[in-house]
């Protein structure tokens, strides 16, 4: 049966039909997702303080926005998870590239290097935060035993505010540079071999094949991965939250860990939400990027046979 | 010449292959110290000592799987993660089948809307869910937080399943058809069925996001529902670090993971990035 027909038969149904299928994630996402979306709207127009009565609530209108720009711990949170997406993810990109293309071979054992090392994507986020803030603890931690071993000083790398940046960003990389490696890898083994094998002949090294055949052929993957990775990292809290609170201070208060902190430390709910209506835009911006680069329902449907 | 060629490919591999086996040992080192220090005591870390075969004991287990408080909270997240998979399972499925099947106004729209859903960030959410959880009296309830985990698994499963649902031959759904099924009765009887797969594959990461979770489990639920993620971070609260528990518990909530992921390694890719990566 052609397309076309299939959509002449579906036609015939009672057009209520979908909706009764449609009906009850419809609910359920208007429930906890879309009403809540449209309530976090209007807290933001308010001076809404977290566990007083509704007496002591007062529209502001955008005036929690005005509070914010001028901020200046909004502007440290907002600058330090840009530096953490800047930093980190392109660091997993390259690592991942780096690793595909090395375990793009067999040798003995590659298939369980390339099986085992996707475990830290799925090590649990907390876990990840919580062994990274063990092997930096002074004195018993692995990386100061190690220090002191060799003679070093020791240090408290998370008491110390620059240290303590670059571990939450470390320890990002270390999770989730194997999901670019994952996806890298999948995409690496779909470039016909004749292609390379053609080029090979042509007398192409490997750097030439490299920049005009590989690379090229991977960049979708890549932008793919990018943008995914950067909607994750917009959300980044638990593991940072378990491994530093934010702190020292708030060197690692980062975006959703501050929000968190402006609602329930300090109950100022109607800051958070317009925080958080903040942040739900500039991720919308990046998710239909994604959704409108990458996704086609038609192509879905047409690969699975449908 | 050619043998010359021949041997310098070898020492390329053998090179490659030490170099990546170096690099999985390095990678899997916070792994397997986090395995490694649930068999020791929690003096035996804090005093920094180097690790020996006779410091292994089950006394960290013992302590956690002896922790009451602890155990409520796996109870409680095995609770939570069964019933938000139900729910987003079946709201999913039908979802997913009613955008797959049925070609009506606005089925690109929504369907793509439930993909964007699925990448918001809980943050933005979870300030105005505790407002209205409390007004609703459903705040730190196994209802409420299953329900909370409801709302990134039922856009999650709906992308999810489309492959799946896609690719099931109309064929059988036609001849129930004919033979006078309902639309309703051939969805159950008919379709889930066959699209089975499909249905454990998602509901078993479903479980795992749930299983995971901590934003909305750190603010939604306080005494009665509180999850495993919040009761293993709560180990290392105050002025103790007990972490030979830590581990141990981390280690008790990591096996289900680990064995899902391994079993399910087909369909890592799909599961990690549900909707995100073509095919």
């Amino acid at each position: 049966m052609t397309k076309g027909e299939a959509r002449r038969r579906d036609v015939r149904h009672r057009p209520a039909a979908p909706l009764f299928f449609l009906a009850p994630a419809l609910i359920i996402v208007f429930a906890v997702l879309i009403y809540p979306i449209c309530f976090s709207i209007v807290v933001s127009l308010f001076d809404w303080p977290l566990s007083a009565g509704a007496g002591e609530r007062h529209f502001v209108g955008f005036g929690n926005y005005v509070d914010l720009s001028a901020d200046p711990e909004f502007w440290n949170s907002v600058k330090l998870q840009l530096g953490f997406i800047f930093i980190a993810i392109p660091i997993e990109l390259l690592l991942g590239f780096a690793a595909a293309l090395l375990l793009n071979r067999e040798f003995f054992g590659a298939k369980i290097v390339r099986t085992l090392l996707l475990l830290p994507v799925f090590f649990l986020p907390i876990l990840s935060g919580m062994t990274w803030r063990f092997m930096l603890q002074p004195r018993y931690g692995p990386l100061n035993a190690l220090l002191i071993s060799l003679g070093v000083p020791e240090m408290t790398w998370l008491g110390n505010p620059l240290m303590a940046y670059v571990a939450v960003i470390v320890q990002d990389i270390w999770r989730m540079w194997p999901f670019m490696f994952m996806l890298l890898y999948a995409a690496l083994t779909n470039i016909p071999a004749e292609m390379l094998e053609a080029a090979e002949i042509d007398g192409a090294g490997f750097w030439r094949r490299l920049r005009s055949i590989t690379v090229p052929m991977l960049v979708p993957t890549m932008l793919t991965g990018l943008l995914l990775r950067i909607i994750d990292a917009l959300r980044v809290f638990s593991e940072v939250y378990v491994m530093t609170e934010g702190g020292p201070g708030n060197a690692t208060l980062l975006f959703s860990l501050y929000t968190q902190r402006q609602a329930f430390s300090y109950q100022k709910v109607g800051m958070a939400s317009a925080m958080a209506i903040f942040l739900l835009i500039l991720s919308i911006v990046f998710a239909v990027t994604l959704v409108r680069k990458n996704m086609s329902l038609d192509v879905l449907e047409e690969k699975a046979g449908g | 010449m050619m043998n010359n060629q021949k041997t310098r490919r070898l020492a390329l591999n053998v090179l490659i292959a030490i170099t990546a086996f170096v690099v999985l040992l390095l990678e899997l080192y916070p792994i397997g110290i986090t395995l490694l220090n649930g068999f020791r005591r929690d003096v035996i870390i804090l005093s920094g000592k180097p690790f020996e075969l006779g410091q292994l004991t089950f006394r960290s287990y013992q302590l956690v799987l002896g922790n009451r408080q602890f155990l409520a909270a796996m109870r409680n997240s095995l609770v939570i993660g069964l019933a938000s998979t139900a729910i987003s399972v079946l709201a999913g499925a039908m979802a997913s089948y009613g955008i797959s099947r049925f070609h009506f106004r606005g089925r690109n729209a929504l369907a793509y809307s439930f993909l964007v859903f699925r990448m918001l960030p809980q943050v933005s959410l979870v300030i105005s869910l505790y407002i209205m959880f409390r007004t609703l009296g459903i705040r730190d309830t196994i209802f409420g937080i299953s329900l909370a985990h409801a709302s990134f698994n039922v856009p999650y499963v709906i992308w999810m399943l489309l492959p799946f649902f896609a690719a099931v031959d109309r064929s059988y759904e036609e001849a129930a058809e004919v033979d006078g099924c309902s639309r309703f009765g051939i969805f159950f009887r008919v379709f889930l069925p066959i699209a089975a797969p499909g249905l454990v594959v998602s509901a078993v990461f479903a479980f795992i996001n749930s299983w995971n979770e901590f934003l909305y489990a750190l603010i939604l639920t306080g005494v009665n529902a509180k999850t495993a993620t919040i009761a293993v971070n709560g180990l290392l609260g105050g002025d103790s670090l007990t972490w030979g528990q830590v581990c141990a518990a981390g280690t008790i909530m990591l096996v289900p993971v680990f064995v899902f992921t391994v079993a399910m390694q087909r369909f890592l890719i799909r599961g990690i990035s549900a909707g995100g990566v073509k095919g």
